[in-house]
């Protein structure tokens, strides 16, 4: 029975490569979604090294002043401290050299790390590839990643000048040069390593950004984190732990490790469609040979085994194509995630075990997906050999309430491989978008009808016979029509979800930027400018300048829970015609918090917090001490920080309560009309005054990029699951061809060219494609809708994405109609004299 | 009466693998307007083979056929295609209906193929006359599974006269049907021939089906056997055939 099987298989060899195929691309997308997701655990487990390396704890600063030397002090004689290295981290301009042709006033500013080169070496490997160490921590000495050291052309010995306080030159000596891009990630390599006290003499700063420390002493972590939080009270500060570390890195990471597993998830879903429908189109067929088996005294459970070595045969072959397929898609994917991610993404291949799930998952899919074509084959009785026509009947077709089981181990396998630490928010919404796919699979049957007259439509003037013929043979068999254009529409519905998902995004960044910033330029500074910088007037007054709006963003602590804020004058605000506001007046709201006292909150945070116009938000400033603010109103949307929303503070407020320096931001407006002319003027007397200028459009621009960035790698792998839904079609269309060999005989016999046979299953195929892409683009909103509204944070803009649903439809239609070549060709060519005596 | 159809010197070699098989060796006749002709002959013999070649479905490896003066035997396939539409009908063994569409749609599909409008003026007229010519009055909105398999053949021969051919090829039409069935299908053939004056060329083996024939020309071994005239008669008992067959020691 185990060779008829294959004899069986190898007999449609063409169908059996499909099948195999299809099952491979899907088993190749999971593959790489583990191996992405192995190489984002391996990164993230790399940066946490490089960030805290062997320190038990990190006390770092908590707003824009640094921790002071009466801090660290303090954390220097917490019990169980054995190790305490502070450092400082700035970032300023290096001054090219005297006589250097290419002097270049617009190159990125470097990071400068200040380090206390005992401690540091107890924490953290700083590894050379040149040079020696830092001597000591007073020395005016520097290391310099190996990155910089190519780039700015100097070797050990060498000079390197920087930007000090005041803006004044510095040079240090580079004494070592050190392998990679350095210690600081994120950086591109852009670090100067200095001794921590000539680094603050060099800035004229005498606190400490952060302060690494190591418990001993037989004391825990937990316990000298306790240590500290009673001895340190003068300053708000954040304890972390490498754990913590990790776990906002991954948390970060969550929502693209959880969309890569639900598009693995699909893509095996629409290959197992098609390892279902392959399988049952082989019972399907081969209903006289099976029922002559039986009729032979064959046993139902021989039928059933006949089937399902067909599809361990079938799923092996294609999860060790698949196999290879994954490793050739996880490299390109490691090659995007390295143009995009934010830390360095490091490739490693997933742990044996998990190529042995993939190998199970994939062998699983093929098998559950064999199991009722199985049934049907061991339900066939003796009799059937002796009919004289083979007329599939009814009981005969592909139940689809099988899909179910079907369902249900993808859905498994998905759980099995779903990225552990991605968070539940994550897999709860897979689950709903994976369910409503199935659902809009489950609906095809009813809607197929209507769908089909629809889809007939376009073909129908110019093409009447065809798209008849076409129409009769879809309704043929409406299991297998619903498998194929089910597959196609979910399929499409992820191309179509991915794409509402981005536009969303795109949309709400672009709609943000424009509500929140107070300009069409921003000028960025890496030192805080105070207020009453006499650089700001001057920016102020350049003709065709109306307004310079000084901004900062900074944190600020509410019960322990560290939130953004921005620093803003209401004026500007107001006069700007910024902010749209859901809660409160927004022009007193302006004022009042220029006078001080008071703050505004954007809406997804007030709602969070359950705040209102009226409420109080009390903040922490350091010392024990709190601030009672005044919500003065609440606004759709407010400047965004680093996770979230920020509340927006007064500069009275911030600078007199929350100690913020001065601005980091300058956001310009230009008089109506006049920007083209009065931007170089602006641009040039930033960059004399150390300040980098962005126009909106540009920040726009980036965010706009790096979304399409991350959506297209979405878009590829959607696009799979589309190609291997095609396979289908191909499949379906070439069986619909083939046991309406008869059929078209007559047919040409009866006048019809090879034209109009061609053509009838093409447009058969474009009406499978149409109706699939109606589904698909419905599903696909919805699901689209599901991920946006679920994902939180984003406030929602109900919006249609027009492009993406003109791309699925063009994509369902024309891969459905390229998919049609082969069974159109066969159909065309077939001998009628050899179709009229088919049997 | 005039020649409709002539064959000259038809013969069709077949390769099969190495070898290759005479499944027709120089066979002549000719077919004349009106005329009801029923190729007889056992499985094998080349009669389904002589009615291809003369129907256009397939090219002779030698010879001739010619229709209405016209020789067609080296057409393209797509003045092959346009000849069978416009001058040729088949009837098959196994009825081939599609089965989305009813009755009358599949009696139309000749005029649907060819892109007429089927749903008035003179072709609505030739679709009522043909559906009523097999008898299928009141039946015109049922799919072929609500008909017999006696009905279904009829809409199959229904199908194959709307076009009013010039001549209509029946392969074995009568081969998957019971007798009184049977029966039922030379009936309607026979009316045709009668009351329409329509061409029939008729493949059979069954002598009760020849026995409607004006002529039966006994085929075997690739060639003409025998001619037998049995003449128009308004009935058809199959004596006088079988007589002469077996006289034939056929």
């Amino acid at each position: 029975m185990r060779a008829l099987a294959i004899r069986s298989l190898l007999a449609r060899r063409g169908r059996s490569v499909l099948s195999i195929v299809g099952i491979a691309l899907g088993i190749g997308v999971l593959y790489a979604s583990l191996a992405t997701d192995a190489g984002i655990a391996a990164s993230i487990d790399r940066t946490v090294r490089d960030l805290v390396g062997r320190a038990d704890l990190r006390v770092e600063a908590f707003g824009p002043s640094g921790l002071s030397a009466d801090s660290l002090a303090a954390v220097r004689e917490a019990p169980g401290a054995t190790v305490v290295a502070a450092a400082l981290e700035r970032r300023t301009y290096l001054v090219p050299a005297a006589g250097t042709p290419d002097a270049d006033a617009t190159a990125p500013p470097v990071s400068v790390l200040g380090i206390d080169p005992v401690a540091e070496e107890r924490v953290r490997d700083l590894v050379l590839v040149g040079g020696t160490e830092l001597a000591s921590a007073d020395a005016p000495q520097a290391l310099i990643p190996q990155a910089l050291a190519t780039e700015l052309g100097v070797a050990v010995a060498g000079t390197v000048t920087l930007q000090g306080a005041d803006g004044a030159p510095v040079d240090v000596k580079v004494v070592g040069i050190l392998a990679g891009e350095g210690p600081l990630v994120g950086t591109g390599g852009r670090t100067v390593v200095l001794p921590l006290h000539a680094m603050q003499r060099l800035f004229a700063d005498p606190t400490v950004s952060r302060i690494d420390v190591i418990a001993g002493q037989g004391a825990s972590p937990r316990e000298v984190a306790d240590a500290i939080a009673v001895a340190l009270t003068s300053q708000p500060y954040v304890l972390s732990a490498p754990a913590d570390v990790a776990a906002s890195l991954r948390g970060s990471t969550a929502d693209f490790r959880s969309t890569t597993a639900l598009i693995a998830a699909v893509a095996l879903f629409v290959g197992a469609f098609l390892i279902f429908n392959t399988l049952s189109m082989t019972v399907t067929e081969r209903v006289r040979e099976l029922a002559l088996l039986r009729a032979a005294g064959a046993q139902r459970r021989q039928l059933v085994r006949f089937v399902l070595v067909q599809a361990i045969v079938l799923g092996v072959l294609g999860a060790a194509i698949g196999l290879a397929v994954g490793l050739v898609l996880a490299e390109l994917m490691a090659v995007e995630l390295r143009s995009i991610a934010a830390i360095p993404f490091e490739r490693v291949d997933p742990s044996p075990s998990a190529i042995a799930a993939v190998v199970v998952i994939g062998l699983g899919v093929t098998i559950a997906a064999a199991l009722e074509p199985a049934r049907r084959a061991g339900s066939i009785p003796p009799i059937e050999a002796l009919r004289d026509r083979i007329d599939p009947a009814a009981a005969r077709r592909a139940r689809l309430r099988w899909l179910i089981a079907v369902f249900a181990v993808v859905g498994v396998a998905g759980l099995v491989a779903w990225p552990r630490d991605a968070g539940s928010a994550g897999l709860i919404r897979s689950g709903l978008v994976y369910t409503v796919l199935f659902g809009a699979v489950l609906t095809a049957p009813f809607v197929l009808g209507a769908l089909g007259a629809i889809a007939g439509l376009p073909f129908r003037s110019g093409l009447r016979v065809e798209e008849r013929l076409a129409r009769a043979s879809i309704a043929r068999d409406r299991a297998r029509t619903t498998l194929t254009v089910g597959a196609l529409a979910v399929g499409l519905a992820m191309v179509v979800a991915v794409g509402g998902v981005a536009h969303q995004s795109r949309l709400a960044a672009a709609a943000w930027l424009a509500e929140v910033i107070p300009g069409d330029e921003l000028l960025t500074s890496i030192r805080p400018i105070e207020l009453d910088d006499q650089g700001i007037a001057d920016l102020a007054a350049i003709d065709g300048v109306q307004r310079v709006s000084p901004l900062t963003l900074f944190e600020v602590a509410r019960n322990g829970v560290r939130l953004d804020a921005a620093a803003v004058r209401g004026a500007d605000l107001a006069a700007d015609g910024r902010l749209q506001f859901v809660v409160g007046d927004r022009a007193a709201a302006l004022k009042d918090l220029d006078a001080g006292g008071v703050a505004i909150l954007p809406r997804s945070l007030a709602d969070r917090l359950n705040l209102t116009a009226g409420s109080t938000l009390t903040l922490a400033v350091g010392e024990g001490k709190v601030a009672d603010l005044r919500v003065a109103g609440i606004a759709e949307r407010t400047l965004p920080g680093q996770v979230g929303e920020s509340v927006l503070i007064g500069w009275k407020d911030a600078t007199a309560i929350f100690g913020v320096p001065g601005a980091e931001v300058l956001a310009v407006r230009y008089a109506p009309g006049r920007m083209a002319e009065a931007r170089p003027t602006v641009d040039e007397s930033a960059r004399q005054t150390a300040l980098v200028p962005n126009p909106v459009s540009a920040v726009a621009g980036a965010v706009d990029s790096a979304l399409s960035q991350v959506f297209g790698l979405f878009d590829a792998l959607a696009l799979v699951a589309v190609v291997v839904a095609a396979l289908g079609i191909v499949n379906t269309l070439t069986v619909s061809v083939l046991e309406r060999i008869r059929e078209l005989g007559v047919l040409r016999a009866a006048g019809m060219t090879r034209g109009q046979v061609r053509r009838s299953v093409v447009v058969e195929a474009g009406i499978l494609g149409i109706v699939g892409s109606i589904l698909g683009i419905v599903t696909g909103l919805i699901a689209g809708a599901v991920l946006v509204v679920l994902s939180g944070g984003t406030p929602l803009i109900i919006e249609v994405p027009w492009s993406s649903i003109v791309v699925a439809a063009l994509l369902g239609i024309g891969v459905s109609m390229a998919a049609a070549w082969y069974p159109a060709r066969l159909a065309s060519r077939l001998a009628i004299v050899a179709a009229v005596q088919h049997e | 009466m005039a020649a409709i159809l002539e064959a000259h010197g038809l013969a069709k070699r077949y390769r099969l693998g190495g070898s290759a098989v005479d499944a027709l060796r120089g066979v002549s006749l000719t077919v004349d307007e009106g005329e009801f002709v029923a190729l007889m002959g056992p499985s094998g013999s080349g009669k389904s083979t002589l009615l291809q070649l003369l129907g256009g479905l397939d090219k002779p490896t030698a010879g001739e056929v010619v229709l209405q003066g016209e020789p067609i035997s080296q057409l393209s396939d797509d003045a092959a295609t346009k000849l069978r539409r416009d001058r040729t009908g088949f009837v098959f063994q196994s009825f081939n209906l599609i089965p989305l569409l009813d009755v009358t749609e599949n009696v139309a599909l000749p005029f649907t193929i060819a892109g007429a409008d089927t749903g008035r003026g003179e072709i609505a007229e030739r679709i009522r006359d043909a559906i009523a010519l097999v008898d299928l009055d009141g039946k015109e909105h049922h799919k072929p599974d609500q008909l017999s398999a006696g009905e279904q053949q009829r809409v199959a021969i229904a199908r194959a006269l709307v076009t009013r051919p010039a001549l209509l090829f029946a392969d074995e039409p009568t081969g998957n049907l019971d007798y009184t069935t049977g029966t039922e299908i030379l009936e309607a053939l026979w009316r045709s021939c009668v009351e329409r004056h329509q061409t029939i060329v008729l493949v059979t083996h069954d002598s009760k089906a020849a026995a409607y024939a004006d002529r039966v020309l006994v085929i075997g071994d690739g060639t003409i056997r025998e001619e037998i005239v049995l003449g128009r008669r308004a009935e058809h008992d199959t004596g006088p055939l079988v007589r002469r067959l077996a006289e034939l020691g056929l």
